[in-house]
């Protein structure tokens, strides 16, 4: 359909991910910070993670191990063949948000421990199935400190908004300032943002060309104040909006990559629109928490994941773009060509990695808290 | 006949989401919204769920021993209370009365605030203390123990208000006999005391338990990583409801109703008159 | 029985004390303490004494305000709804149904209010109510995420409250006066007025206290049915602990909100005692 933005090859388009090396967390605040400033970072990166519980009887792996992830981000039929396979069965618990799962690892854990970190590094015998070789190193990089591997890579995605076409017009939305704008007047009480301050207010920003990761206070009360213009104008403010956009409560949304593709697949009119002023580029991971007490059913969750065929299994379930090159050999062609996933060069070009100080920052978190409550 | 129509309208505003409960938990369809002819299979899954189970088990122990604690404790505060005067007691009122009051989720967040602080501090000399040979230190943290602890402190003062209430209209010249004829204070309260407050204390227990059970807010913040059912429901209404939550839902409402009945049944049977209170 | 029995009397008190200090008064006065002091980096509490945290309060200015009207407005509307019925339950039906009546109210409250609530999110939004009003040639009404969904919520979750205690109530008085106000020649209406009414206000009393109590806290109702934009105390409290993770600032607005609470409960009970002329029967807890 949209064949003016050509497909570019998976390879160049590797090539030109590494260009976007600004405002990501980097290598070296990783490798820098300690303690909860670290904590903090793995896990903005690091969801989901798998926290595995105790076992009962312990044959082997237990019988459980779960999951910290995000709604409708997993094949459910994974895990019931791991289930079938291991005996373990998968419980995915579903946060909010990063800030949420980070306030309740903490305060489940023993308070603000800092200097401790939160996640292991990984013991790569346990997890036959990664071959660090198969995966782009932009990816994998992020994960590692000082040479060991604290986190795979899941899959990466893009954050733009998905507009339901069939109210619209005829005017397609192709830009940020549009969904502000739209949202005030023919979209007014049918848009969702997130429940997230990086994505809400990350967007907001670009309304007005500032950077995604923008903590500077005067472009964030510009940031503020358009969205307390808005918010008369908005259905809700929620992360879960797959539901009233199906149900036609909702026209559009902050979207992201795989939820873009769910929708579009399922409802043809649902379009996903990267913003052309930009917006937000991420990866997630697996990873472990210290201290679990049975981490075995964990490792052999995330090697299981990692099966290639396993893999292709969840892209086509999420509908997220993998690092995993041998993953991507099994995919068939039209999801590597498709634009949701793969969007067109110029598009990727203006996108930002959130930063570990964008994610973590008071003010923003204020920012959005008083909006809610506005 | 315009009230019992205002009646029956008023019961079908109650009873139509449990009707949608029930209906959607016998939905073939996986997302709740739309439905996809009858099927059963999601009660299967429910209880083949180990953590649907597990958040249940976590659930009734966590509200029985809050109801036990709660009513043993409370009673015996309300029992001792009666000798209390002065400054002692308007201080113990006092706090009854905030208990009561102040909102759950404050409850919740200063008791996670203060136990997450405490922890901080005691889980250092704690470690420090721990003599080597037994091994690594224990932790504090926040989990099953701190979430009875919180929801024994409200519902105790529940206890306490009830049961009081029933002390106060309780016959003491029977008390006093009993003392005269030379029982002794346990004897007494044995064969005194405990029958006439019992139907309070019971009251305190039944509703200390409904209230742990079902309490999500306080949980939400103190329960740490234990999840109860109300934690489990919450999380998974976040993650688009399957029809396997409207089959927990249903399947509670049946196991309490049939309680109920079998109550009915029993006291049927009994056959005693109500007690006729002034 | 002097010495020995105050002891044990100690003893048995003991406990309860102990844990009301351990697990209210010690947590409190940490919210308490913590309201003055100043949020550290990561989140955590950095002890100083500042009002800092107090002067932004009128931050969240739009939560206290919405849970101040809304709390009220629910408390009345639940009451508005609930009275008939329990006059219905108490005077008019049949002893016969009378117990299955009343048990017929409970029952739903076994079922997690946070399923009911849910069930609630169908009910008001697009496929729901709209289409059937839609059908009927009401057109373009939107009640998902907005404060009337709150509001149904509200009265939905809090009738029972309101309807037990004025039940008791009505059911305790003797209804002997009801005929002899009859037969004095009152209207029906005089005699609730005059009879019924006045009869029925420490039920109405303890009914109104239980569930603006209750609402004043709430965080569910508005989170799931007022779609993140009817913001209650409970809902900016649940966000400053978990999302923001300012543990100071979350401890003023705990604070104000306890404090709030607490004024308007105690000038609503001395306005209950005076309107009561001090009967011993108005319990209100």
């Amino acid at each position: 359909m949209k064949d003016d933005n050509k497909p570019i090859t998976r390879k160049e388009f590797m090539k030109q991910l590494r260009r976007y090396e600004k405002g990501s967390i980097s290598r070296r605040q990783f490798l820098g910070v300690t303690g909860l400033g670290m904590a903090t970072t793995v896990m903005a990166a690091a969801v989901p993670s798998l926290m595995p519980r105790k076992a009962w009887a312990a044959p082997n792996i237990g019988d459980r191990v779960v999951l910290a992830t995000w709604p409708n981000y997993h094949e459910q039929a994974n895990f019931e063949a791991f289930t079938e396979a291991t005996g373990a069965h998968v419980q995915v618990n579903v946060f909010g948000s990063n800030e949420e799962m980070l306030a309740k690892l903490q305060a489940g854990g023993s308070g603000w421990d800092v200097g401790e970190d939160l996640i292991e590094p990984l013991d790569l015998s346990k997890l036959p199935n990664y071959e660090a070789s198969a995966f782009e190193p932009r990816f994998s990089d992020a994960g590692s400190v000082n040479g060991k591997l604290y986190a795979v890579p899941k899959n990466w995605g893009t954050t733009g908004f998905v507009v339901n076409n069939k109210h619209n017009k005829g005017a397609r939305m192709t830009s940020w300032k549009d969904f502000w704008d739209r949202t005030k007047t023919d979209y007014s009480g049918r848009t969702m943002v997130h429940d997230y301050q990086l994505t809400t207010i990350g967007n907001a920003l670009k309304y007005f060309g500032y950077s995604f990761n923008s903590v500077d206070p005067a472009e964030l009360a510009d940031a503020e104040k358009l969205l307390l213009e808005v918010k008369p104008h908005l259905f809700a403010i929620n992360s879960d909006y797959q539901p009233p956009l199906r149900n036609g409560d909702a026209w559009m949304s902050m979207c992201w990559t795989g939820d873009g593709k769910q929708l579009n697949t399922d409802i043809p009119t649902m379009e996903y629109v990267l913003g052309v002023e930009g917006g937000e580029i991420w990866s997630d991971y697996y990873a472990v928490p210290r201290g679990a007490e049975h981490r075995e059913a964990g490792y052999a969750l995330i090697n299981f994941l990692l099966d290639p065929a396993i893999n292709a299994r969840e892209v086509q379930a999420h509908g997220y773009p993998v690092a995993d090159s041998r993953t991507n050999a099994l995919l068939p062609k039209a999801l590597l060509e498709d634009p949701i996933l793969y969007p067109a060069q110029e598009l990727l070009d203006a996108l930002e990695f959130g930063a570990a100080a964008t994610l973590t920052d008071p003010n923003r978190a204020e920012l959005l808290a008083r909006f809610k409550s506005a | 006949m315009g009230m019992r129509i205002y009646a029956i309208v008023i019961y079908l505003f109650l009873y139509l989401p449990i009707g949608i409960i029930v209906l959607f938990s016998f939905n073939a369809g996986r997302h709740a919204s739309d439905f996809h002819g009858f099927s059963v299979k999601w009660y299967g899954k429910v209880l083949s769920n180990p953590f649907a189970m597990d958040a249940l088990t976590t659930s009734l122990t966590v509200a029985f021993v809050t109801a036990l604690l709660a009513s043993v404790f409370g009673t015996m505060a309300a029992l001792g209370l009666q000798q209390f005067k002065g400054r002692l007691r308007v201080l113990f009122d006092a706090a009854i009365y905030i208990a009561i009051m102040i909102p759950g989720i404050v409850i919740g967040i200063a008791t996670l605030i203060a136990l997450v602080t405490a922890f901080g501090y005691l889980n250092p000399a704690l470690a420090a203390a721990w003599p080597e040979w037994l091994g690594d230190a224990p932790r504090l943290k926040m989990g099953r123990v701190s979430l009875i602890a919180a929801h024994t402190m409200f519902t105790m003062a529940l206890v306490i208000v009830i049961v009081r209430a029933r002390i106060a209209g309780m016959d003491r010249t029977l008390i006093e006999a009993s003392a005269d004829l030379y029982a002794t204070p346990m004897g007494t309260f044995r064969q005194v005391t405990l029958p006439q407050i019992f139907p309070a204390v019971l009251a305190g227990f039944l509703l200390s338990f409904t209230f742990s059970f079902d309490d999500f807010i306080i949980a939400f913040f103190v329960a740490g990583s234990e999840t109860t059912l109300p934690i489990y429901v919450f999380s998974s209404i976040r993650r688009g409801v399957t029809p396997e939550i409207n089959a927990i839902g249903t399947m509670v409402l049946a196991v309490s109703l049939s309680l109920l009945i079998a109550a009915q049944v029993m006291l049927r049977r009994r056959d005693r008159p109500a007690p006729t209170e002034s | 029985m002097a010495t020995k029995s105050s002891w044990a009397h100690r003893l048995l008190v003991l406990p309860a004390a102990l844990w009301l200090l351990v697990m209210l008064v010690l947590p409190l006065l940490v919210v308490f303490v913590f309201s003055f002091g100043e949020r550290a980096p990561a989140g955590g509490y950095i002890p100083a004494f500042s009002f800092d945290n107090y002067l932004n309060l009128p931050a969240r200015l739009t939560a206290f305000k919405n849970t101040l009207i809304l709390a009220p407005l629910g408390t009345f509307a639940a009451l508005l709804i609930a009275y008939p019925l329990a006059y219905y339950l108490a005077i008019k039906a049949s002893v016969k149904i009378r117990t299955t009546l009343l048990v017929m109210i409970i029952v739903p409250f076994w079922t997690s209010i946070l399923i009911r609530t849910y069930a609630w999110i169908y009910i008001l939004g697009g496929r729901g109510i709209p289409q059937l009003l839609d059908w009927i040639g009401i057109e373009g009404v939107r009640l998902i995420n907005t404060p009337y969904a709150v509001l149904i919520g509200i009265i939905y979750g809090y009738l029972p409250l309101m309807v037990f205690p004025i039940y008791v109530s009505l059911e305790k008085f003797d209804k002997r006066l009801l005929e002899a106000s009859e037969d004095l020649g009152a209207t029906p209406m005089k005699t609730f007025r005059d009879v019924t009414l006045p009869l029925s206000i420490p039920g109405i009393a303890t009914g109104c206290m239980l569930v603006f109590i209750l609402l004043m806290g709430e965080f569910l109702i508005p989170a799931l049915l007022g779609g993140g934009k009817v913001f209650f105390v409970g809902n900016a409290l649940v966000d400053l602990f978990l999302q923001s993770r300012n543990w100071t600032y979350g401890s003023a607005v705990a604070a104000a909100l306890v404090i709030i609470m607490l004024v308007t409960v105690s000038i609503y009970m001395k306005l209950v005692m005076r309107g009561a002329g001090q009967r011993e029967d108005v319990s209100l807890i």
